[in-house]
């Protein structure tokens, strides 16, 4: 299982780019871009705008988001930004403030 | 202090970090990193990786490209496949022949001639 | 043929040893060592000097540079004060060093520069024939590679005739600080430029003295016709 993890004690302040999949427990400022999957766990805390080809967010994430696929919030997650993919879901329980544009 | 279950922390072959990383927890850097490393764990450098900013951390195994100062509470090793420039500051130091180094050691301690005549 | 000395664990040299050969150091010295083989300094050695040998591999004490031709190698035990260089530096956990560590690139780092330094005075053309904007390039190559010179000062160079024969060669006031010296009783000095051949750092410094290149002064180029005033008395 290749790729970055985030661990939940670390913070980041920057970018991320890359090609491979990224989670995230840890807190992210900046800005989060990749080509594969990217998961937001419980603990973690993002601002950041976020492209990837998919989002999964168990955490919270303050920005915008864009997926090729789809983008998930779990329940717990929250999400305040604008979504823009393909195709979405907000669990029950999760949290969601912003536009959803699905034309991708 | 309950550890985090998520302890270990990994910048990806494939990931290019462009800031500041701080906090606790080990790291593993195998991809590319601009920008200063401070962590509270074992930090290392994998073959193949590089870092350009100042690496703090708990203790630090250097197998990649470092450019900048590394600093450790611990130890220091610095691998045959390591390229380095900067300053090291470390518990102990300790380099394996074959790296490509170009830096600047200071670690404390004293020379024992015996006669208690020393110039520095 | 290479013979390999020591010196005994209760001999005190103050001064420089230098030879060929190997030597092994169990005891003291105060002083330099230079030699063409290895070292050894054992760990009750200690060396208050500078060190220059093939490999060297310590375990006891210096307090000097260390140079290796073929590696510097710092046991457990060791303690060095003092800048290391060699093409391989190995320094096993346990050994303690303090000061600047070199593998590699050489201090001549400057040398790769060269080139584009020496190419710059040439832009500039100090309004005299092209010589002389070579000869400003030439000290500034001597400067800069640390073997090179010597091995330069040893050929007899039948360039520099031409060169002196061309042209009075002005030389540039502004550039090149040696100029009387650099003219005359060092060839050697001017010489570097035609034999570049051999070592070529730089490309070869258009080594074509004899054709002054197409004058900077800006002269009246053929199409121009005076403008005639019209005044006409």
């Amino acid at each position: 299982m290749a790729g970055t993890v985030i661990g939940e004690g670390l913070t980041i302040e920057g970018d991320i780019s890359g090609d491979e999949e990224i989670v995230i427990h840890g807190n992210l400022r900046g800005r989060l871009t990749t080509t594969d999957a990217v998961t937001v766990g419980g603990t973690a805390v993002v601002g950041a705008d976020i492209t990837g080809a998919s989002l999964s967010v168990a955490g919270q994430v303050t920005g915008d988001v864009t997926a090729s696929e789809r983008v998930d919030i779990q329940a717990g997650g929250k999400l305040v930004g604008d979504i823009k993919a393909a195709r979405f879901t907000i669990a029950d329980g999760a949290s969601f403030k912003g536009n959803v544009d699905m034309e991708v | 202090m309950p550890r985090h279950p998520h302890e270990l922390s990994v910048v990806g072959s494939g990931t290019r970090i462009t800031g500041r990383i701080s906090g606790s927890g080990a790291l593993r850097i195998e991809g590319q990193v601009v920008g200063d490393i401070n962590v509270n764990g074992e930090t290392e450098l994998s073959e193949g990786a590089s870092v350009e900013g100042n690496l703090h951390g708990e203790s630090l195994d250097i197998a990649g490209s470092l450019l900048g100062d590394a600093r450790s509470s611990g130890a220091i090793a610095v691998r045959s496949s390591a390229k380095v420039r900067g300053e090291l500051r470390g518990a102990e130091i300790s380099i394996e022949a074959g790296a490509r180094i170009s830096v600047r050691l200071e670690t404390e301690f004293e020379l024992d001639f015996g006669t208690a005549q020393k110039r520095r | 043929m290479t013979e390999a000395s020591v010196i005994g664990a209760g001999t005190v040299i103050s001064g420089h040893v230098r030879g060929q050969g190997s030597l092994e150091i169990l005891g003291r010295v105060e002083g330099d060592v230079s030699v063409t083989g290895n070292v050894v300094i054992g760990a009750e050695g200690r060396v208050r000097g500078t060190v220059n040998g093939a490999e060297l591999r310590i375990a006891g004490q210096v307090q000097g540079d260390l140079r290796g031709s073929i590696a510097v190698l710092l046991e457990a035990g060791a303690r060095v004060v003092g800048d290391i260089s060699a093409p391989r530096v190995g320094i096993a956990p346990g050994a303690l060093a303090r000061g600047h560590v070199q593998t590699d690139g050489e201090p001549a780092l400057a040398a790769a520069r060269v080139p584009t330094a020496v190419v710059r005075p040439v832009g500039p053309p100090p309004r005299v024939a092209p010589l002389a904007a070579l000869s400003p390039v030439v000290p500034k190559l001597e400067a800069k590679p640390l073997v090179l010179p010597t091995k330069v000062e040893a050929k007899p160079p039948p360039a520099p005739a031409k060169f002196e024969v061309k042209a009075p060669l002005p030389p540039p006031p502004k550039l090149a600080p040696p100029k009387p010296e650099v003219r005359k009783p060092e060839p050697p000095r001017v010489a570097p430029a035609p034999p570049q051949a051999e070592f070529t750092p730089v490309r070869p410094l258009k080594p074509e003295p004899r054709r002054p290149p197409p004058p900077v002064v800006p002269v009246l180029s053929k199409g121009i016709k005076a403008k005639k005033k019209k005044s006409q008395d």
